[in-house]
């Protein structure tokens, strides 16, 4: 049993939405001279609400939870970034936090100054950076362009370099933000990799947030799941995130307009209803990859005089990559409610999170109304007799068989 | 293992006023440096006179003046050479300003990366502080070497052993600067609409020192006022000690001296206590 190197007692902060004062200095004064009271009755919002919890050394925790829900506030505290409003935490050993990669990096100075100017943000002495400094260029690949400005980078190439620096961080305690949502999926696997190998070897601590819950499942040993400023579960991260992508998914499945005039659209087309409909397999309430997934969609519809409706599905990976655009047959419609909808097969798409657009088009040409982002959700991983558990790479996992086998069968048996 | 109760840091709300945590800086020596280097790479590396602009600025201004208050308006400075009485004047000017200049928007210009990563914020003012110093010092081989030559013509007598108080006057110039920079950076970042006024007060307040014309020029009931502004004992005392011209008065330079320890002292704290807090607002 090892000890405890964190150790947060109540933390909580306090949050007033809107600028507090008026910013301007001509205001404030004038007001503070008329003696107009300024605040009292903001808003305000508790970031985070009495949030204890321990971590031990070694271990590799992940957070868990929506936008908003206090991971990254609870980071930036014990980053030393923002304050508590109460509470506290307590802990040993150094702590680099990477909230952001390349923070501190200048366009304007070469590879090989930045890595030591970012290093040093972060951190590390100039004897540690010189120590690693070999095996940050082999790892970020970009020692052609060492001493080129980094402002003529690629974006790749510049991420790379900044996981590279922060990768051959060493500090007892690594604090990790999202920092896995850039870079090509060949080279996230890389950085994964490099954090396992950090955690286990060295035996430091991480603590990581991540919406990338495969990543998660993989690194962490335990997970914390946050909602709205409050730790309301700790425990195994699969069974966590599990929770969490149900809690999740309910809320972007469907949209559904009572009120005509309200409704999203224009005079020709407005939107009751679009719904995703899961089907799952017997026994699953997760949507997985097995899970074939049936499109619902209702409108109200007044057709432009004598023209003909194409509705087209638009299906989006998170990242805005368009995965298929499939449409219906051109059809004439009279006016009233119309429905339709399309049905995306089981074991099709890959684990991931993605978003569908509906268009509507009119005589083939012209674009009555574009439903854009109605409907989003994520396919979990499911994997049987695999070995395998790195992300599984492309967009589409589609249930094909591919054969391998002797050419000559029965020569030697 | 055993279960410890002894922290080795700790993370609360409190901010008292003097925990400065100057130890860290220490700690983080290595990117005291690194800034220090950034800001003059990243300053020079990009204009088409590189690092001779550090000597170009104040020679053209000192030209001007030359050009103004020698021959066109005819601001009577004594028997020390225009060029060097003028020039004098504005390297400390210049790294007064500098000092203030690069701490004052310190939580603006910054504001991303104290988002992102902690370090001690003091840092970056500090540092900024360095790079100047580093300016100062080539600007100061130049007033040597155009002093050099009025030496060889005659003009000037050899260095005295008052040329050893020019190092704690400058450093007492720039702790000045940092100090009220300090304060303001506090400010600048709560308002925004400081900017132009204070622009407009740092010109104000270069007319009100002695950096064109010698402070034996001001006279009348309200001089005391005059020599309340601790540039104006530090300029004269400046090129008191470089010229042996001026006259200093020293009750002035011990409230001089008072006025910038405690401006100092008074913009650290504020800082300390502030830097998490403006986070949140920047």
């Amino acid at each position: 049993m090892s000890s405890t190197i964190i150790k947060a007692e109540g933390l909580s902060k306090y949050y007033r939405l809107g600028a507090q004062g008026s910013g301007r200095f001509r205001e404030d004064w004038s007001n503070w001279w008329k003696g107009k009271s300024i605040g009292g009755d903001e808003a305000h919002i508790w970031a985070l609400k009495d949030v204890s919890f321990e971590i031990k050394e070694g271990e590799v925790v992940g957070f868990i939870g929506r936008n908003g829900a206090g991971k990254s506030t609870l980071l930036k505290i014990i980053s030393r970034i923002t304050q508590p409003t109460k509470g506290s935490v307590k802990g040993r050993g150094r702590i680099a936090s990477l909230l952001e990669v390349g923070t501190g990096f200048h366009g304007d100075l070469t590879g090989r100054e930045n890595i030591f100017l970012n290093g040093h943000i972060l951190g590390m002495t100039r004897a540690e950076i010189l120590s690693q400094f070999d095996a940050i260029v082999e790892f970020s690949g970009v020692e052609t362009f060492l001493d080129t400005p980094v402002k003529r980078y690629s974006s790749g190439m510049y991420v790379r370099l900044a996981f590279a620096v922060a990768a051959h961080l060493t500090p007892e305690i690594l604090i990790v933000d999202e920092v896995l949502a850039v870079g090509d999926a060949e080279f996230q696997q890389k950085c994964l990799r490099k954090m396992k190998e950090v955690s286990r070897a060295a035996g430091r601590t991480v603590l990581f947030v991540s919406h990338n819950m495969q990543a998660l499942r993989n690194l962490c040993q335990r997970a914390f799941f946050l909602e709205k400023g409050e730790l309301v579960a700790s425990g195994d991260p699969g069974l966590l995130i599990a929770q969490y992508l149900q809690k999740e998914s309910v809320q972007y499945l469907k949209q559904i307009f009572k009120d005509r005039d309200t409704a999203p659209g224009n005079d020709a087309v407005r939107i009751k209803r679009v719904e995703l409909l899961p089907e799952f397999p017997a026994g699953g309430s997760v949507i997985d990859i097995r899970t074939a997934l049936r499109v619902e969609l209702e409108f109200w519809y007044e057709p432009p005089a004598d023209t003909d409706l194409i509705v087209g599905i638009h299906l989006f990976s998170v990242a805005g990559d368009c995965i298929f655009d499939i449409a219906s047959p051109r059809t004439t419609l009279k006016r009233g409610l119309a429905r339709g909808g399309c049905l995306i097969p089981a074991n099709f798409l890959n684990d991931g999170d993605y978003y569908i657009s509906i268009v509507f088009v009119n005589n083939t040409t012209s674009r009555l109304f574009y439903f854009e982002g109605c409907l989003s959700f994520q396919v979990a991983d499911y994997r049987e007799n695999t070995s395998w558990y790195g992300k599984w790479i492309g967009h589409v996992r589609p249930d094909f068989r591919v054969s391998l086998e002797h050419e000559n069968q029965g020569i030697d048996g | 293992m055993k279960e410890t109760d002894e922290w080795e840091w700790e993370i609360d709300p409190g901010r008292p006023w003097f925990r400065w945590e100057l130890g860290s800086i220490v700690r983080y020596r290595d990117l005291l440096f690194r800034l220090v280097r950034r800001d003059l790479l990243a300053n020079y590396k990009q204009t088409v006179l590189g690092a001779f602009w550090i000597l170009l600025q104040p020679i053209m201004t000192t030209l001007v003046y030359w050009l103004i208050f020698s021959n066109i308006v005819k601001v009577p400075i004594g028997d020390v050479p225009p060029l060097l009485f003028y020039l004098s004047g504005i390297i400390c000017w210049n790294f007064f300003s500098d000092c203030l200049n690069g701490s004052m928007y310190t939580f603006l210009t910054n504001a991303a990366i104290f988002n992102k990563v902690y370090f001690p914020r003091l840092i970056v003012p500090f540092s900024s502080m360095l790079a100047h110093s580093i300016r100062l010092s080539v600007q100061l081989v130049l007033l040597f070497l155009v002093y050099f030559l009025f030496y060889i013509g005659g003009k000037v007598s050899a260095p005295g052993v008052s040329w050893l108080l020019l190092p704690p006057i400058l450093l007492l110039t720039g702790l000045f600067g940092l100090g009220a920079g300090l304060i303001i950076s506090v400010l600048t970042a709560k308002y925004r609409d400081l900017d132009y006024t204070l622009q407009f007060v740092l010109r104000i307040w270069m007319f009100a020192s002695p950096v064109f014309y010698p402070a034996g020029l001001v006279k009348g009931s309200w001089k005391w006022v005059f020599w309340l502004n601790p540039l104006a004992p530090l300029i004269e005392l400046f090129r008191s000690a470089c010229f042996g011209i001026g006259e200093i008065s020293f009750p002035y330079l011990i409230i001089c001296i008072v006025t910038i320890l405690s401006t100092l002292i008074l913009g650290i704290a504020l800082f300390k206590r502030h830097e998490l807090k403006l986070t949140d607002i920047i």
